[in-house]
C-alpha cells in the first residue's frame, strides 16, 4: 500500500448560472439554475513516503482541489483518498496531525505579533514536546535565515519573509507530509531560491513527503523528482521530470552563427526553425541525432563564428501542452 | 484539558495583540462603556415617565435589561468570532485553515476568536444587577445565587445558540446578513417584559425563538411574580432546560453545515 492513494477521484460543484438583464436577476431570485462543474474528475495517483512531488497544471485545472480533498478540507464527490492508511474527511483531526498545509496566498501567522509568539501557540496546538520545538525552531530559524526578523512583528515583514514564517509554522510539528500550494507566489528570485533549498533539505533531513502546486517551472526543476500534471480536472502526465522532458520536448536547439549568410542546411534528422541574418536555430530531437553529430556535420561542412546548444526548457514544454491543449498520453 | 491550555494560550496571543493597538483598545472600551450607560439610562428614563411597564416596576425592567446583555456578553465572549467572523471566513475560503488544524472546529473558533470587547457588558450589567437586587431588597440564599448562576449561564448558552443559528446557514448562503439582523431584531424584544406585547409575539418568543427564557421567566424566581402569561408556573425554571436542548441543536447544524462546506478557488 503506498503512502497516499488516490483513486479516481471526483469533485463536482454546482455553479449557478448567471443571466444578464433586470428581469432574470428577478427571476433568478426564486428559481435558479446551475449546471455542475467537475474540479476534479477521476484523478489516480500513488505516492510513495518521501517523494517530492511537483503537481502543475493551468489555473483552474484543479490543483488546489485535489490539495484540498488530500487535506481532509473537502469531501471528495466520488472516489477515494487515503493518506497513510487514514481518510482524511473521515480522520480530519488525525490527518491534520500528521500533515502540513501552506497556501501561499493566505497567512497563518498572527499579523500583529512576532512570528515566535505564533510558535508558542502552534506548540500548544499539535502538542509538540519541548526538545524537539527548540530543535525544530531551531533548526528552521537558521535554515531560513529568519534570526533577524524573528521578534519583529509580523505585519513588518516583507512577503518573503512571512512565507518562509509560514512554511515553518506548518512544519514546527514534524509533519509526515507537507502540502504547499503556491509556496514561491510572488516572490523575488532569491526568496524563491531560500525556500527551493529550505524544502530540500527538510526533505532529505526528515524524509517528509512533499506535494507542491506551481506555476513556476523552476520550483519544479530544482526540487521535484516526480510530475504530475492535470489539466480540466484531469491527469496528463506523471512521472519523472526527465522523462517529461524527453516526450514532450519539440527538442534541443542549436543556435548557430554562420560566416556566410543564406547557407543552405537540408537535412531530414534537423530542421531549421528560425533565421535572422547569419544566425539560424536549428531544432533536432536526441534519438535521431546526437548533439557532437549535428555540430560535427554543421562544422564540417560550413564556416561558422559561433554556436550554442539550448537544452529543452520545461516552461516551453508546459506552455506547449497548455496551449496546444494536449489530451493525455502514456504515463510512466 | 488540552482545550483549556490551548484556550490560555490563545487568550494570551489576543492579549499580546491588543496591547498593540493600546490607544484604540482603551478607546473601544470607553465607548463601549459609554453607549451601555447611555442605554440603561434611556431605559430608566422610560420607567420613570410610566413608572410600571405591564406591572413590572423600574428596577425589574432594569434587571431583565442587564440579564440580556450579561448573557449576551457572556456568549459572544466565545461565540463572537464563530458567529459574526464565519460569513468572512466562508466568502474568503479562510475556513480552509479551520479544516487543517488538528482540533474540533467549533472549539477552534471558541477558543481563537476570544474577544475581549465585550468586557466592559459584564462589568456593567452586573453593576446593574447587584444595584437591582439591592434596590429591590432581594433576599440572596446560597440556593438563590447557585440558580442565579444557572440562570445567567443559561441564558449565555440560548443567546450563543441563537448566534450559531443565524450563522451556520452562511455554509449554503454564503451570504446570509438579513438572517442574523432578523435574530438581532426578535432579541431585542426581550428588553422589557414580553408581558406588554400581545400574544403571537409572546408565543413566538417563548416557543420558537425561546429568547423569553433568558430573562424575562427566570427573573420571576427572583422577584417572586407569577406573571407567566398562558403558561405554567413551572417555566420560571425550565431555562437550564431549554438552553440544553438549544444548544445541542445549534452544534448538530454547525455539523451539518460544515459537511457542505465547498471552499473557493484560490
Amino acid at each position: 500500500m503506498a503512502f497516499i492513494e488516490v483513486s479516481s477521484l471526483t469533485k463536482e460543484f454546482k455553479i449557478y448560472k448567471r443571466k444578464s438583464g433586470f428581469g432574470n436577476v428577478l427571476k433568478s431570485l426564486y428559481h435558479r439554475d446551475y449546471e455542475i462543474k467537475k474540479a476534479v474528475s477521476g484523478i489516480d495517483f500513488n505516492i510513495n513516503k518521501g517523494e517530492v512531488v511537483g503537481y502543475i497544471g493551468p489555473n483552474g485545472a484543479g490543483k488546489s482541489t485535489t490539495i484540498k480533498m488530500l487535506a481532509g478540507i473537502l469531501v471528495p464527490t466520488s472516489g477515494t483518498v487515503c493518506v497513510d492508511e487514514r481518510i482524511p474527511y473521515k480522520n480530519r483531526k488525525e490527518n491534520a496531525m500528521h500533515i502540513g498545509v501552506v497556501f501561499g496566498q493566505r497567512s497563518q501567522l498572527y499579523w500583529d505579533l512576532p512570528m515566535n509568539e505564533t510558535f508558542d501557540l502552534y506548540q500548544k496546538m499539535y502538542r509538540i514536546n519541548n526538545a524537539v520545538f527548540k530543535r525544530n525552531v531551531e533548526f528552521y530559524v537558521e535554515l531560513l535565515a529568519m534570526k533577524d526578523f524573528i521578534k519583529t512583528p509580523v505585519r513588518q515583514l516583507s512577503l518573503g519573509q512571512k512565507m518562509r514564517a509560514n512554511i515553518a509554522v506548518a512544519l514546527l510539528h514534524d509533519p509526515e507530509i507537507v502540502y504547499l500550494d503556491e509556496p514561491t507566489i510572488g516572490l523575488d528570485v532569491v526568496a524563491k531560491d531560500r525556500i527551493r533549498h529550505f524544502i530540500k533539505e527538510i526533505n532529505k533531513e526528515k524524509q517528509t513527503t512533499v506535494i507542491l502546486t506551481t506555476h513556476d517551472m523552476d520550483d519544479i526543476a530544482q526540487i521535484c523528482d516526480r510530475l504530475i500534471m492535470i489539466d480540466k480536472g484531469r491527469k496528463i502526465y506523471d512521472g519523472s521530470l526527465e522523462y517529461f522532458k524527453q516526450t514532450y520536448s519539440t527538442g534541443y536547439m542549436l543556435i548557430v552563427d554562420f560566416q556566410n549568410a543564406n547557407e543552405n542546411l537540408f537535412n531530414s534528422k534537423f530542421k531549421v526553425v528560425k533565421e535572422e541574418g547569419t544566425t539560424k536555430w536549428i531544432l533536432f530531437r536526441k534519438e535521431e541525432i546526437s548533439a557532437p553529430e549535428v555540430v560535427s556535420y554543421i562544422t564540417q561542412n560550413f564556416a561558422i563564428r559561433d554556436f550554442s546548444l539550448k537544452e529543452p526548457d520545461i516552461e516551453e514544454i508546459v506552455r506547449h501542452i497548455y496551449e496546444k491543449d494536449i489530451q493525455p498520453v502514456a504515463y510512466k | 484539558m488540552h482545550y483549556i491550555d490551548l484556550y490560555f494560550q490563545f487568550i494570551k496571543i489576543n492579549l499580546k495583540s491588543m496591547v498593540e493597538y493600546r490607544s484604540s483598545t482603551i478607546s473601544v472600551a470607553l465607548a463601549e462603556a459609554t453607549g451601555f450607560f447611555a442605554q440603561f439610562g434611556i431605559v430608566w428614563v422610560m420607567i420613570n415617565q410610566f413608572k410600571t411597564i405591564g406591572s413590572w416596576g423600574p428596577y425589574e425592567v432594569l434587571l431583565l435589561f442587564a440579564l440580556n446583555l450579561l448573557s449576551y456578553a457572556l456568549a459572544s465572549f466565545f461565540v463572537a468570532r464563530l458567529s459574526n467572523g464565519l460569513p468572512n471566513m466562508i466568502l474568503m475560503g479562510r475556513f480552509d485553515e479551520v479544516l487543517t488544524k488538528p482540533m474540533n472546529p467549533f472549539l477552534y473558533l471558541t477558543c481563537s476568536g476570544f474577544s475581549y470587547g465585550y468586557f466592559c457588558h459584564v462589568i456593567v450589567s452586573i453593576i446593574v444587577i447587584v444595584m437591582c437586587f439591592a434596590k429591590l431588597c432581594i433576599k440572596m440564599t446560597a440556593l438563590k445565587i447557585l440558580f442565579f448562576i444557572i440562570v445567567v449561564i443559561s441564558g449565555a448558552l440560548i443567546q450563543a445558540s441563537a448566534s450559531i443559528f443565524s450563522a451556520v446557514p452562511t455554509f449554503w448562503m454564503i451570504k446570509n446578513s438579513s438572517l442574523r439582523s432578523l435574530m438581532f431584531s426578535l432579541s431585542d424584544f426581550i428588553q422589557y417584559p414580553i408581558s406588554v406585547y400581545n400574544k403571537a409575539v409572546q408565543i413566538v418568543l417563548t416557543i420558537i425563538f425561546p429568547f423569553a427564557f433568558v430573562n424575562f421567566y427566570p427573573a420571576q424566581y427572583f422577584l417572586e411574580k407569577s406573571d407567566f402569561l398562558m403558561f405554567s408556573p413551572i417555566i420560571q425554571f425550565l431555562s437550564p432546560l431549554v438552553a440544553i436542548i438549544l444548544f445541542v441543536g445549534s452544534y448538530l447544524f454547525w455539523i451539518s453545515g460544515i459537511k457542505h462546506y465547498n471552499s473557493t478557488g484560490s
